[in-house]
């Protein structure tokens, strides 16, 4: 190498440093130290009592067992995932008939699939203001349902029924992410191997079972990670629309996080709260690893 | 798909046949398409016309599926009242925060990371993709008790700052194939004709990748505009907060006057509407660019 080619090697390497750094640096103070904090918070009794004193003390894994010893807390993680399964399965499987459907190419294809995107990126805090008026007593919901003969529930106020009302009102959200995300992934599948297929004498049905769904098996993984991650982590749409009540009955991590630490002004519980938030994703994380790791595994031998 | 009539009538009958069903095929999806946009866009509609009803028609005992005395008091309502322009304006001060942020700390790093291999770049993408998924709660405590230290609590900085730590790794992971796909030459030319690399940068390349930085600005826009968690937590008075964050003191305010609740929520989508409108393409593109990719 010689000696200019070095320097410009070095000045290359200054300017990529120059762009990259400010963006990493910033990641490091306000996301790894705020993590770094939380662990460190969730092993301690700090609350509003020792806060100005600064005479917390590590207690080990007290937040944690007394977590787990506390049936709300069990009701809480409890609702988390079926607040999440339940919508990760109705967004999905309504999400992928609509690619299915606004995969195809017509005029009106890309305008809509646009105009569909509107629920997916309005505050959630609306969407939850809206969910509390639609399945109001007497709110559209249950007057739809009287025009059928069914006599709508108060799906607010019953413990019963608030948790499917918040699950509707999530896959409204994430049913036209899922739509988004599955065209895109359906985009990357070759025309050339349906026409070769229909040639072979492949059926629609044949087609959809043997083709688009192993192709599209990447993808498919991609979204529900993706969708597990955005579901499990909710907040907004609980806290606006139910409040996490009544009795509990639709709060979840993140809800259930926020008040112990800023109405309760427990920090250290509220951090215990979001730590077991934050392992649950990473298990998350990891399975998908896995689960891509696996498929390489099969396709080199 | 435009086909110029003079042309089809020079085409031989197989071929206009063809055409026709060509024509039939898109007109019937087209129609399906409207028809699954009007039920599930529902809702926005529902909220908007209860928006324009009277006090009177939304306290009636027959639910009305839509306003038969329109009227824009509701509207009025939420615009005359000093608190709501007060929000409004602190909903618009988030979002304008966290986009400069956005912009200052990410297009420079989705260019660096697009442009140059540097020792250390495995690990930094690590970080941007996984701090771009981390649930707000898991910031919010150790946040709030260091602004606390730091007597940032209260001021129009606080929110911006926590919430540019999501919308940052989004933009880097979403430009970063834009930058990628500019051919080397174009700024290597820059270079040649005398620029330095921050020339370079803001000359070439940032024009270059139009469509994606257009997408950025936007989407860190919403986030701003959208936040709810941060806004609300760092921000204890009613006069500091955002829209979203002052949901509930209005509630109680209106009762269970819905128009006028239904108005403050169409005010907080409206942005959303118009971005989608007059941007649409360079959006939709540009959201599944990087959700995908990686």
């Amino acid at each position: 190498m010689t000696a200019k080619k070095r320097r410009s090697n070095g000045r290359r390497t200054r300017e990529a440093y120059g762009f990259i750094l400010p963006g990493v640096l910033y990641m490091l103070v306000v996301v790894g130290y705020p993590i770094v904090y939380n662990f460190i918070l969730s092993f301690k009794d700090t609350s509003v009592r020792n806060l100005a004193t600064g005479t917390s003390k590590f207690i080990g894994f007290q937040n944690y067992i007394e977590l787990f010893h506390n049936p709300t807390f069990i009701l809480v993680l409890k609702n988390t995932f079926v607040f999440t399964i339940g919508s990760l399965i109705f967004q999905f499987t309504i999400g992928y008939l609509l690619a299915l459907f606004f995969y195809k190419k017509f005029t009106l294809s890309g305008p809509i699939r646009g105009l569909m995107l509107i629920p997916y990126m309005m505050p959630m805090a609306v969407t939850g203001l809206l969910g509390q008026n639609l399945f109001l007593n007497s709110g559209l919901i249950n007057n739809l349902l009287s025009k059928v003969g069914i006599a709508g529930p108060a799906w607010l106020t019953s413990t019963s029924t608030a948790m499917i009302a918040v699950v509707i009102m999530n896959c409204w959200v994430g049913i036209p992410f899922n739509m988004l995300l599955l065209i895109s992934g359906m985009s990357n599948i070759s025309e050339d191997v349906y026409e070769a297929s229909a040639i072979d004498g492949a059926g629609r049905m044949q087609q959809f079972w043997k083709i688009t769904m192993p192709l599209m098996k990447d993808s498919i993984l991609a979204v529900l990670m993706l969708g597990f991650i955005y579901t499990f982590r909710a907040f907004d749409l609980m806290f606006i629309m139910t409040a996490g009540g009544p009795l509990n009955s639709t709060d979840v991590l993140g809800t259930y996080s926020y008040m112990l630490s800023f109405t309760q002004y427990q920090f250290s519980k509220g951090s215990a709260v979001a730590i077991v938030l934050f392992l649950c994703l990473l298990l998350i994380g990891i399975l998908y690893l896995l689960l891509l790791r696996k498929d390489d595994k099969e396709e080199e031998a | 798909m435009n086909q110029e009539p003079d042309r089809i009538k020079s085409l031989p009958a197989s071929e206009k046949r063809r055409h026709s069903r060509e024509w039939h095929r898109n007109l019937r999806l087209s129609v399906i398409a409207v028809i699954i946009a009007v039920v599930f866009l529902f809702p926005i509609y529902w909220m908007l016309q209860l928006s324009f009803k009277s006090d009177m028609e939304t306290f009636g005992k027959v639910l009305t599926y839509f306003p038969h005395e329109f009227t824009i008091d509701p509207w009025m309502a939420n615009l005359g009242d000093k608190d709501f322009i007060a929000s409004l304006r602190n909903s618009f001060l988030n979002g304008l925060f966290t986009m400069i942020l956005t912009m200052l700390f990410g297009i420079p790093a989705a260019y660096g990371m697009g442009r140059y291999k540097v020792r250390g770049y495995q690990a930094f993408l690590l970080i941007f993709l996984v701090a771009q998924m981390l649930p707000a709660s898991l910031m919010l405590t150790p946040m709030y008790l260091t602004f606390s230290k730091m007597h940032l609590l209260g001021t129009y900085a606080a929110p911006p700052i926590a919430i540019a730590a999501g919308a940052v790794p989004f933009a880097v992971v979403t430009l970063r194939p834009y930058f990628k796909s500019v051919p080397v030459t174009l700024d290597e030319a820059a270079r040649i004709d005398g620029c330095n690399a921050l020339q370079a940068f803001f000359l070439v390349m940032i024009p270059a990748v139009k469509t994606g930085i257009i997408t950025i600005v936007t989407i860190s826009f919403l986030n701003g505009w959208n936040d709810l968690m941060y806004s609300m937590t760092f921000n204890v008075k009613p006069e500091m907060r955002p829209l979203t964050a002052n949901i509930h003191k209005f509630q109680s305010k209106y009762g269970t006057k819905w128009n006028c609740i239904m108005a403050y929520g169409a005010i907080l989508v409206l942005p959303v509407i118009f971005m989608f409108i007059f941007l649409q393409k360079y959006i939709v593109g540009g959201m599944t660019a990087g959700a995908v990719k990686e």
